[in-house]
C-alpha cells in the first residue's frame, strides 16, 4: 500500500525544489535577479525547511511508503544541516567566486543539504544511500567550483576519487545487510536481526566493517581521514565550512541510524569496530594538528579529532550516548562556524589569510572577530564553561557509564592534546605582534561571515547555559531513534 | 543573592568597548561595588554559628548528568568571598588611578577573573568548582600575556601548562569520584555535601585525594610544584602578580579544605606526612629564597609561597584550632601580600626595576611610606600584636598538638621572614639616601592612600578583634575536619564534631528549606 504523506517529507522537497529554481535564477536575463535572486531563494527556502521540520516536530510520520521518515531524530539533524547550509549561503554574500556562478553555488550547496536531509530522514536502505550520494556528489562539484584555481580542483578530484571509494564501500555493505537479512526497510531490518540471532553471522560482520569503513570516509575518522587535509585546505573556505559541519552530521546522523537504530541488538559486533576508529581519529587528529601552520589544515586535524569525540557516544550503544553525541553535534556546528568565519574573513582581508601568522595580534585590528575565534578556540578545547567542554563532558561520561572508561580517558588525553594547537592559535591572536608591512586589502565582502561569525559564537555560550532543555530535546531525538 | 555580583560583572563585560573610557571605569566600579555590596549584605545575615552552607541557590542546569548551579557560603567560604570583593575593587581602584595601556580591556579581565574565583569560592557541585577553577585560568593568563614584560611569553606557557596539568587530573578526579560515588551509593551527584556523606573505600579516597591534591599542590603552589611561580610572578604587570598570590593561590588552599579534606577524610589522612613535610619544605625553602632575592617583587613571592606553606599545615593538621588559623591566615596573607605588593609598587618609581640595592634611606623623604611600610612588614613577619601573629599563631598551636616535628621546623619560617623582611626595609629605607629615580616619588601619595588605606584598616583591625573572623568560622571547620580526624585515629575527646553518620541524601532537606542552625544543635549529631 503505497502510502505518500507528501507533508511529512515537505522539508527535503522544499529543500530539493528550490535547488532547481535557483539553478534557473541564475540564468534570467535581469542582472540584479541573477545577482541576488538565487542567494535570496536558497535563503528563504532553507528557512522555510526549517519552519517545516519545527511544524512536523513530534511523532514519526512515514511518507513513500515509509521511505522517508519525520521524527524527532531527523528532524533536530535537519536543524543541523539546515543551519550550516544557511551560514554557507551567507558566507558567499556577495563572494567573488559565485560572481559568475550565481546559479549554481547557491544550488549545489541545497542538493547537497538536501542529501544530508535525505540520510538523516530515510527509512531504507536505498533512500539512505541514495542521500550520501547526493550529499557527496554535490560537494564534489562545489569543492572544484573555484575552477581558476589549481587548488580548488585538486581538491574536488581528491574529494571525488576518495568519496567515490568510499561510497562503494557503503554500498557494498549495505547490500551484504540487504544479503543477511533479507529486507531492504529500517524497521524489517532490526526486527529480522533480533528475531533470528543473526549475531556473529559472517555476512552481518562484513556488511558492518564494509558500512565502518564506508562512514568512516564521509565523516573523515582516522584511518579513512587522508583525503581531510588536502580537501578542506584546497576547496573554498564556506564549503570546506559545510564539509565539517554538514557532512560530518550526515555522517554521524548515518551511523547512529545504522548501528543504535537498527542494529542495537547486535551491539557486540560493532562496538569494537567503532571504538577503533574512534581512537584512531583522536590520536591522528590532535598529533597532527599540533604542527599546522595553516588554519584550514589545523581545523581539518580537528575536525577528524572532533569527529572521534562524536564517535565516542556512538560507540557506548546507549541512549544517552547518542543523547550526548547529538548535543555535541550541535556545539561542534556553532564552534566550527564561528571559526570557520574569522578564516573566511581573514582570506579576504589578506593575502596569505589561511595562515596562522596573518592572524598575529589580530586583536588590534578587529577586537570583536578576535573574541570569536577565541571563544570558538577554547570552545573546542573543551575549556568550561563554554559548550564545548559541556558537550565533551556529557559523552565521555556516557562512556565512563556504559563501562568504556578507558575510552573517555582517551578522549580526555586527546583534549589535553588538543588544547596545545587551539591555545597557540588564541596566543597568536592575542599576543603576536602585529605585522605592519601585512597588505591589508578588501578582497571580499565580510559582513555575511561577521554575522555568521558573532551568532555561532553566541550560540556556543548559549548551548552551555541552555543545557537542559537542549538535552531533553535530544533524549526526545535519541529515544526516536530506537522506536521500532 | 550570591548571583548578584556575578550579574554585575556580567553587565561589564558585556560594555561596548567603544564608548570611551570613562563609562567603562564607571562600569567596572559598579560590577565590584555591586559584589561587594551583595556581600556585605550576606555577611550581615550570616548565622555566624552555622556550620551549614548559607544563602544557597540553586538553579538546574544539566540535571540528567548531574549538573547543577548550586552556590553558597559557610563560615570558611564568607571570608574568601569577601577577600576577593575587597581586594578586586581596590584593584580596579588601583587599575583606574593608575591606567595601563588598554584599560577597558584590562578592567574587563579583572572583572572576569573575579566572577571566576567568586564561583570558585561558593561553589557548591564538583562541576561547578572544576568550571570557575578554569574559567579563572583564562583572565589570568590574558592579563599576563598582553601586560606583562618582555619574559611573559614563555611565563605564560609555563604557567598555562603547569594549571593545565592540574585541572586535568582533577577533572579526572572530579569524575571518578562521581561514578565511585555511584557505585557506593547508588545516587550520581556531584554535590558537595552529598558527597561527604559517602563512604569511600580507602584505596580510593586514597587515589580522588591524590588527584585533587596534585591540583591545589600545583595551583598553590606547594614545593616542588612551584617552577611556574618566578617566572609568572615575575612576567606579570605588578597588580596581576598581587592577585595571584593573594587570592588566586587562596583557591587552592581553599579547595583543600573545601573538597579535599571533607570529601575523603582517609584519603586526607593518608596523604598527611607528605603533604605537611612539602609544606614544611615550602616554608622553610621560601623562606631562605626570598632572603636572597635582589628584585623586590620575588621576594615578596617568595615570601608568600612560604606564607602557603603555614596555611596547608593548619588544614593538614586536623585540628579545629589549627583549620581556624587557616582560614584567618588566608585572609591576612591576602591582605598582607596585596598591601606588599602595593608597598612594593610605589618603592619602584624611585627604583630601578624593583631591584633592592637601587634605592636606600627612603625614609628621609617618604616618611609616610616608611610608616606603612613598617607596618606591613611586621604583619608579614607576624610579629605579636599583629594580624598575621594570631593566624601563624593558631596554625602554630594546632599542628603543634599532633606534628610536634612539623610545627618545630615551621617556626624557621617566622624567623626567616624576619630576616627578609627588615633587610627590605633597612635595604631601602634606612641609611644614606640613594635612589635610581627621583627619591621623593616614593612618597606615599592621595592616589595611594586610596587603596593602601583599607588593606592596612583591614590589617588592624583584624590584629585587634580577630575573634570577628575566628568566631564564625569554628562550626564550618569542625564539620570540615572531623572526618578527618576520625580517619586518622584521634582519641575521641579530640575529635571536634561527634561522629556524624550522615543521613542518606534523600533525607537531607532541600536547600533552602532548611531549619536556622543554632548554636546548640550545631555541634550535635544530626
Amino acid at each position: 500500500m503505497a502510502d505518500i504523506n507528501i507533508v511529512a517529507a515537505t522539508p527535503v522537497i522544499i529543500v530539493a525544489g528550490t535547488s532547481v529554481v535557483t539553478l534557473s535564477l541564475g540564468l534570467v536575463p535581469w542582472r540584479r535577479v541573477r545577482l541576488y535572486g538565487p542567494l535570496l531563494a536558497a535563503g528563504t527556502a532553507l528557512i522555510a525547511a526549517m519552519v517545516m521540520s519545527g511544524v512536523l516536530w513530534g511523532d514519526r510520520q512515514l511518507a513513500f511508503d515509509g521511505n522517508i521518515r519525520a521524527d524527532r531524530f531527523s528532524l533536530l539533524l535537519n536543524f543541523v544541516f539546515l543551519i550550516a547550509a544557511l551560514a554557507v549561503i551567507m558566507f558567499s554574500w556577495r563572494e567573488p567566486a559565485s560572481v559568475d556562478r550565481r546559479g549554481e553555488w547557491p544550488s549545489l550547496v541545497l542538493a547537497s543539504t538536501a542529501g544530508m536531509m535525505l540520510v538523516a530522514g530515510s527509512g531504507d536502505l536505498i533512500t539512505l544511500f541514495l542521500g550520501i550520494e547526493l550529499l557527496s556528489v554535490a560537494l564534489y562539484a562545489l569543492c572544484a567550483i573555484e575552477v581558476w584555481r589549481e587548488r580548488s580542483l585538486e581538491s574536488g578530484l581528491k574529494y571525488l576519487i576518495v568519496g567515490a571509494v568510499g561510497s562503494a564501500f557503503f554500498l557494498y555493505g549495505l547490500a551484504m545487510l540487504f544479503g543477511a537479512t533479507g529486507s531492504l526497510k529500517f524497521s524489517e531490518i532490526g526486527r529480522e536481526i533480533s528475531q533470528q540471532s543473526l549475531a556473529n553471522e559472517p555476512f552481518l560482520l562484513a556488511a558492518i566493517a564494509l558500512i565502518v569503513v564506508g562512514l568512516g570516509f564521509k565523516a573523515s575518522a582516522a584511518p579513512f581521514h587522508m583525503w581531510t587535509p588536502d580537501v578542506y585546505e584546497g576547496a573554498p573556505t564556506g564549503i570546506t565550512a559545510f564539509m565539517s559541519t554538514g557532512t560530518k552530521a550526515a555522517a554521524i546522523a548515518a551511523f547512529l541510524l545504522i548501528f543504535q537504530g537498527i542494529l542495537p541488538g547486535v551491539e557486540g559486533d560493532w562496538q569494537a569496530a567503532i571504538i577503533t576508529i574512534a581512537v584512531a581519529s583522536i590520536v591522528v587528529g590532535n598529533i597532527a594538528a599540533l604542527v599546522q601552520r595553516n588554519l584550514k589544515r589545523l581545523l581539518a586535524y580537528s575536525s577528524i579529532a572532533q569527529a572521534g569525540y562524536l564517535l565516542i557516544g556512538i560507540a557506548t550503544g546507549t541512549i544517552a550516548g547518542a543523547e550526548a553525541t547529538l548535543y555535541y553535534l550541535f556545539a561542534y556546528l556553532a564552534m566550527t562556524l564561528a571559526a570557520f568565519a574569522v578564516v573566511l574573513i581573514r582570506e579576504r582581508q589578506v593575502p596569505d589569510g589561511e595562515r596562522l601568522e596573518s592572524l598575529s595580534g589580530y586583536w588590534r585590528t578587529s577586537p570583536l572577530l578576535a573574541v570569536v575565534m577565541t571563544i570558538a578556540m577554547l570552545s573546542l578545547a573543551g575549556f568550561p564553561p563554554l559548550s564545548g567542554f559541556v558537550g565533551k563532558f556529557l559523552l565521555f561520561g556516557s562512556a565512563v557509564d556504559a563501562d568504556l572508561a578507558w575510552l573517555a580517558v582517551v578522549g580526555a588525553i586527546g583534549s589535553v592534546v588538543s588544547v596545545v594547537y587551539y591555545l597557540r592559535v588564541v596566543g597568536v591572536i592575542w599576543f603576536g605582534q602585529t605585522d605592519p608591512e601585512r597588505e591589508e586589502r578588501r578582497l571580499g565582502p565580510v559582513t555575511g561571515a561577521t554575522v555568521v561569525g558573532v551568532t555561532s559564537a553566541l550560540a556556543a555560550i548559549a548551548l552551555t547555559f541552555a543545557t537542559n532543555p537542549i538535552l531533553d530535546v535530544c533524549r526526545g531525538a535519541a529515544e526516536s531513534l530506537l522506536a521500532p | 543573592m550570591i548571583l548578584a555580583p556575578f550579574v554585575a560583572a556580567l553587565f561589564v563585560i558585556a560594555l561596548p568597548p567603544q564608548i570611551g573610557v570613562l563609562p567603562v571605569r564607571a562600569m567596572a566600579m559598579v560590577g565590584a561595588l555591586v559584589a561587594l555590596a551583595a556581600n556585605c549584605y550576606i555577611l550581615a545575615g550570616f548565622d555566624r554559628d552555622g556550620a551549614e552552607l548559607q544563602f544557597v541557590d540553586t538553579q538546574e542546569w544539566a540535571t540528567q548528568v548531574g549538573l547543577e548551579w548550586n552556590v553558597g557560603v559557610d563560615g570558611i567560604a564568607i571570608w574568601l568571598v569577601l577577600l576577593t570583593t575587597v581586594l578586586f575593587t581596590l584593584a580596579i581602584i588601583a587599575t583606574i588611578l593608575r591606567p595601563p595601556s588598554r584599560e577597558p580591556q584590562f578592567l574587563m579581565l579583572l572583572l572576569m577573573g573575579e566572577t571566576a574565583l567568586l564561583g570558585l569560592f561558593t561553589a557548591n557541585n564538583l562541576v561547578l568548582f572544576y568550571v570557575f577553577w578554569e574559567a579563572m585560568l583564562i583572565p589570568f593568563a590574558f592579563m599576563i600575556g598582553i601586560w606583562g614584560n618582555e619574559d611573559r611569553r614563555e611565563a605564560l606557557m609555563r604557567f598555562v601548562v603547569y594549571t593545565m596539568v592540574g585541572s586535568l587530573v582533577m577533572l579526572v578526579a572530579v569524575v571518578g569520584t562521581a561514578f565511585v560515588a555511584r557505585d557506593v551509593t547508588g545516587q550520581f551527584t556531584y554535590e558537595i555535601q552529598a558527597l561527604r556523606a559517602v563512604d569511600f573505600t580507602e584505596t580510593q579516597s586514597t587515589l580522588l585525594f591524590a588527584g585533587f591534591a596534585l591540583a591545589f599542590a600545583i595551583k598553590l603552589p606547594l614545593w616542588p610544584f612551584h617552577g611556574w611561580l618566578p617566572r609568572a610572578y615575575g612576567a606579570a604587570p605588578l597588580l596581576v602578580t598581587a592577585l595571584l598570590a593573594a587570592v588566586m593561590s587562596k583557591a587552592a588552599v581553599y579547595g583543600l579544605l573545601r573538597v579535599g579534606v571533607p570529601v575523603f577524610p582517609e584519603g586526607a589522612d593518608n596523604f598527611t606526612i607528605p603533604l605537611l613535610t612539602l609544606a614544611v619544605i615550602g616554608i622553610v625553602y621560601g623562606s631562605v629564597v626570598a632572603w636572597r632575592q635582589d628584585s623586590m617583587r620575588m621576594l615578596i613571592g617568595y615570601s608568600s609561597l612560604a606564607h602557603l606553606g603555614f596555611i596547608v599545615l593548619g588544614i593538614m593538621a586536623f585540628d579545629v584550632i589549627g583549620g581556624q588559623g587557616a582560614v584567618l591566615q588566608m585572609v591576612n596573607h591576602g591582605i598582607v601580600v596585596a598591601a606588599s605588593f602595593a608597598i612594593v609598587a610605589v618603592i619602584s618609581r624611585a627604583a630601578n626595576r624593583e631591584m633592592i640595592d637601587s634605592v636606600s634611606g627612603l625614609s628621609a623623604v617618604a616618611p609616610r611610606m616608611a610608616y606603612v611600610f613598617l607596618l606591613v612588614a611586621m604583619a608579614a613577619l607576624a610579629i605579636p600584636g599583629s594580624n598575621a601573629f594570631v593566624g601563624e599563631f593558631f596554625i602554630l598551636t594546632g599542628t603543634f598538638r599532633w606534628h610536634v616535628w612539623a610545627a618545630s621546623l615551621a617556626t624557621i619560617g617566622i624567623v626567616y621572614a624576619a630576616i627578609y623582611m627588615l633587610r627590605l626595609y633597612q635595604d631601602s629605607f634606612m641609611g644614606p639616601l640613594r635612589a635610581t629615580g627621583r627619591a621623593t616619588d616614593a612618597e606615599l601619595t592621595v592616589k595611594d592612600a586610596i587603596y593602601m588605606a583599607p588593606l592596612v584598616l583591614a590589617m588592624l583591625f583584624i590584629a585587634f578583634y580577630p575573634a570577628a573572623l575566628v568566631g564564625a568560622t569554628e562550626a564550618s571547620i569542625k564539620r570540615a575536619v572531623a572526618p578527618a580526624q576520625i580517619a586518622a585515629d584521634r582519641p575521641p575527646e579530640d575529635i571536634a564534631e561527634p561522629v556524624v553518620p550522615n543521613p542518606p541524601p534523600a533525607v537531607q532537606p532541600l536547600p533552602g528549606d532548611e531549619p536556622d542552625l543554632t548554636a546548640e544543635d550545631a555541634g550535635a549529631p544530626r
